[in-house]
């Protein structure tokens, strides 16, 4: 499959202060999360990708074409920014047929692009209000149906969960994932992580600039050797159980939870311990109510290359 | 290009007339009607000091304070309204060209400049003509006027739209220019009075004998017409297409 | 056996203690924000220049002996009376460099409050609307007085030294307070000319243009009615008119306009109370969007 979004040694400077540092990536369709914490360059990335900043070093390529001042480009991008801008004193309607209008549709096609995404967006009510009179969720949601009005094959979201209420959250990342499935390209950035989870399971992992992994998220945290697996199990007799993996090799630290229910084990060796374990509970003595990782998360994961 | 200069103008001319700003420009376009109401109560049964006084008096206010106001205003908007307002994106993000975006929106804006500038004119003009206008030379001079102001809008445009996609404070300069400059160097003798905009307008302007009235006129060596014009659409094209220029080829970043 | 005490919610026995100024810290970043501009600085140094000329104007004044081959039969022109600081206070360029510094000073003040929906940051603290222009305006008395009542207090205490006598301010017992009249005159209008503009519009760029342009505008229709009408009256219309008409009425000398001086103060009088009203109306924590 041919990468849609590529990028060689990128890198980017404001100043002295380093934006993206030598950046070699491949973004194929389905969706990709860009996860990092404020200021880690996420934004910096998509600006790159959007052509709306130039590399200082380094090329960025969208369906194998630098992206920079390729305007013919623009009408397979969807980009939703994360500022919360408007021509304010526009409607809902008005701000999405006129930005339509951009991409050479006849007026009925305009028109009808524009009523399929208000209505993708739950917004067709509020159509005709002036936008300074949304609310901040409402504001997000025409930001989002500008950026997939035109029906583009790439979209890229620039922290496009903010701002929206819980059911929301969840209606645009079922969204979301129905574009996955139609075979597009889809790149999100948050700097909340669950979020991305609910998402997907590939990742671009970013900090001070600087990429720290890219690729599935249990692959990289399989990869991850310097940090054991952390394993927590509810039972009935934890101390029994500590007892069986006490000399096992593969076992670093055995800890007993505070409500005494449960037992935390470390271990380099997942497969090895749940083989054990599973001969364990067959040979009886200890029953096994629930059994968690709480660090195959993206979160342990993000804190772990950090260095947290 | 033409589709993208097409489709910018006609969205940023509807986002102009939305605009509250257009009420206190059109107020402000008004009152030139208000003072030729004043000079007919005034001058009645004069025509001869009429259309000097309207020259004089009233083209100075259209020539050297509105046109300069509006087009300040609108031609640095053309880039920083879009960067203080952080819409950029949705502009550049779309299949059109850097190029065909600041002409599109020069365009809007000088045609809704134009409307308020035309309209201050027509009402003001017919009011001050109203005994003439079965004369064809009322007409002709309207036109004139009209084409005078016309080009005056569009030489002004460009260049504070150069000024406002090059620089950050562009208002500054541009008031210096448009205020400070302009208003001194008109009034130089020999060439150096041609270096600025406002010389070239004046020398299409019809010539009447200067009377009571010549602060207009005053000093003016005028360049002759052809000239003139062509000096005035030059202007408008290089500073347009530096503008293109410098917007294909620069960044700009929101301050966050 | 000492009890452990379940505190929970409890009342706060204290009194609580306003803050004596509650506008200070508004004028401070005001005044902070300001002076980090670099181009204000270029400008703020270049409206010392005609302070400056003047101080050197007194000192030659008392020096006449020594450079009486510069002023062959001009003594005249460095007489040091309330003319030398009417002269001073009311010139175009003085004006026109306050108005220029108010631009940079003041255009924001209001404007970019309103534009990031700060109101409702400072009316959710312990001040209120009073405070919270008080603190605005104060940043524009700042620049103002040092332009005005600084340079004019300069004028008259570098006049004593070199006079080495207090026979200057014998004879003009009044210039004191003429000079600080006037300096807060200055001061209260540029402040509400200036807030009045700024809260009109969330655009900078929008409030830079009206400074300027309303400043300007008034001149040139005052310029075109008196090419009509002919009437010194007119000068009613002109900002710099009234600020010269009121200016010399209260150094005593003689009027620009043949008009009666108290219109003037009459005229900025209309400006203060138009910008107050505006301003208590527009100030709201909450927009009420329709």
């Amino acid at each position: 499959m041919n990468p849609t979004i590529e990028t060689r040694s990128l890198s980017k400077w404001y100043g002295n202060v380093l934006g993206l540092s030598d950046v070699t990536l491949t973004i194929e369709p389905g969706i990709t999360g860009l996860l990092g914490p404020n200021g880690a360059g996420k934004s910096t990335f998509m600006k790159l990708l959007t052509g709306q900043l130039k590399p200082n070093i380094g090329q960025v390529a969208v369906l194998g074409r630098p992206v920079w001042n390729a305007y013919p480009l623009f009408a397979k991008i969807g980009f939703c920014p994360e500022a919360d801008a408007f021509y304010e004193e526009i409607t809902g309607w008005e701000f999405l047929t006129g930005l339509l209008s951009f991409y050479g549709y006849s007026r009925n096609e305009v028109g009808d692009r524009a009523a399929k995404a208000l209505d993708i967006v739950e917004l067709t009510a509020d159509k005709d209000r002036r936008i300074r009179g949304y609310s901040r969720g409402m504001r997000q949601r025409i930001r989002f149906a500008q950026a997939i009005a035109h029906d583009p094959e790439i979209i890229i979201l620039d922290e496009p969960l903010s701002g929206l209420d819980p059911l929301g959250k969840r209606k645009l990342i079922h969204l979301v994932k129905g574009y996955r499935d139609q075979g597009r390209t889809i790149l999100v950035s948050s700097h909340v992580l669950p979020e991305i989870e609910a998402m997907t399971s590939r990742i671009i992992l970013i900090h001070q600039g600087k990429i720290l992994a890219q690729g599935d998220i249990h692959y990289i945290r399989d990869l991850i050797e310097t940090h054991p697996h952390i394993i927590s199990l509810k039972c009935d007799d934890p101390r029994a159980l500590a007892a069986s993996f006490v000399k096992e090799p593969y076992v670093h630290n055995l800890r007993f939870e505070a409500d005494a229910g449960s037992l935390v084990v470390e271990t380099h060796n997942r497969d090895a311990f749940f083989g054990r374990l599973n001969a364990v509970i067959l040979e009886g003595g200890v029953r096994v109510d629930e059994i968690t990782s709480p660090d195959d998360n993206l979160q342990a994961v993000f804190d772990y290359l950090v260095g947290k | 290009m033409l589709r993208t200069v097409r489709e910018v103008a006609a969205f940023f001319f509807f986002l102009g007339r939305r605009a509250r700003k257009v009420r206190a420009f059109l107020l402000l376009g008004l009152l030139p009607v208000a003072l030729a109401v004043l000079v007919r109560i005034v001058f009645a049964g004069r025509s001869g000091d009429v259309m000097s006084v309207f020259q004089d008096i009233l083209m100075i206010y259209d020539l050297q304070f509105l046109a300069v106001i509006l087009t300040l205003f609108y031609g640095t908007s053309v880039c920083s309204e879009e960067i203080e307002g952080k819409t950029l994106p949705y502009l550049t993000t779309r299949p059109l060209s850097k190029s065909g975006i600041v002409i599109g929106k020069y365009l809007a804006y000088t045609a809704l400049a134009g409307l308020i500038v035309g309209l201050s004119l027509a009402a003001s003009y017919l009011v001050m003509n109203g005994r003439r206008l079965g004369e064809l030379s009322a007409w002709t001079a309207l036109l004139r006027y009209a084409g005078v102001l016309l080009l005056g809008l569009m030489a002004y445009m460009a260049l504070f739209t150069f000024l406002g996609v090059l620089l950050k404070k562009s208002i500054l300069i541009g008031l210096a220019f448009g205020f400070g400059w302009e208003t001194v160097i008109q009034y130089f003798p020999g060439s150096t009075q041609r270096f600025s905009i406002v010389h070239y307008l004046k020398s299409l302007l019809p010539y009447y004998s200067p009377g009571k009235y010549s602060i207009l006129m005053f000093r003016l060596e005028p360049t002759g017409p052809v000239a003139a014009v062509l000096t005035l659409v030059l202007i408008t094209a290089v500073f347009l297409g530096l503008a293109c220029l410098v917007f294909s080829l620069k960044e700009y970043m929101f301050e966050d | 056996m000492a009890t452990i005490r379940d505190k929970g919610y409890s009342h706060w026995d204290g009194t609580l203690r306003d803050r004596r100024f509650p506008w200070w810290p508004i004028t401070r970043t005001g005044i902070l924000l300001t002076f980090r501009k670099k181009q204000l600085k270029f400008f703020f140094a270049f409206a010392f220049v005609p302070a400056v000329a003047f101080l050197a104007g007194i000192y030659i004044s008392e020096r006449l002996e020594d450079f009486k081959f510069m002023f062959k039969g001009s003594e005249k022109f460095i007489t040091i009376n309330p003319a030398y600081f009417k002269t001073y206070f009311t010139s175009d360029f003085l004006l026109f460099m306050m108005v220029m510094i108010l631009v940079f000073a003041g255009a924001g003040l209001v404007a970019d409050d309103l534009k990031h929906n700060a109101l409702q940051l400072y009316f959710s603290r312990p001040i209120g609307k009073k405070d919270y222009l008080l603190g605005k305006a104060a940043v524009i008395f700042f620049f103002i007085l040092v332009l005005t009542l600084v340079p004019g207090l300069l004028f008259v205490i570098f006049k004593l030294i070199f006079a080495g006598s207090f026979r200057f301010l014998a004879e003009y017992p009044w210039l004191l307070l003429s000079i600080v009249g006037y300096s807060a005159l200055l001061t209260l209008f540029f402040a509400s000319y200036t807030l009045l503009l700024s809260a009109l519009s969330k655009n900078r760029r929008y409030v830079t243009i009206l400074i300027f342009g309303v400043y300007l505008f008034s001149d040139i229709i005052y310029g075109i009615l008196f090419g009509i009408f002919r009437s010194p009256y007119v000068a009613l219309f002109s900002i710099k008119g009234n600020l010269q008409q009121a200016g010399a009425m209260m150094f005593g000398r003689k009027l620009p306009f043949a008009y009666p001086g108290y219109l003037s103060f009459l005229v900025l009088a209309g400006i203060f109370v138009v910008s107050a009203v505006v301003l208590w109306r527009r100030l709201r924590s909450v927009e009420e969007v329709r």
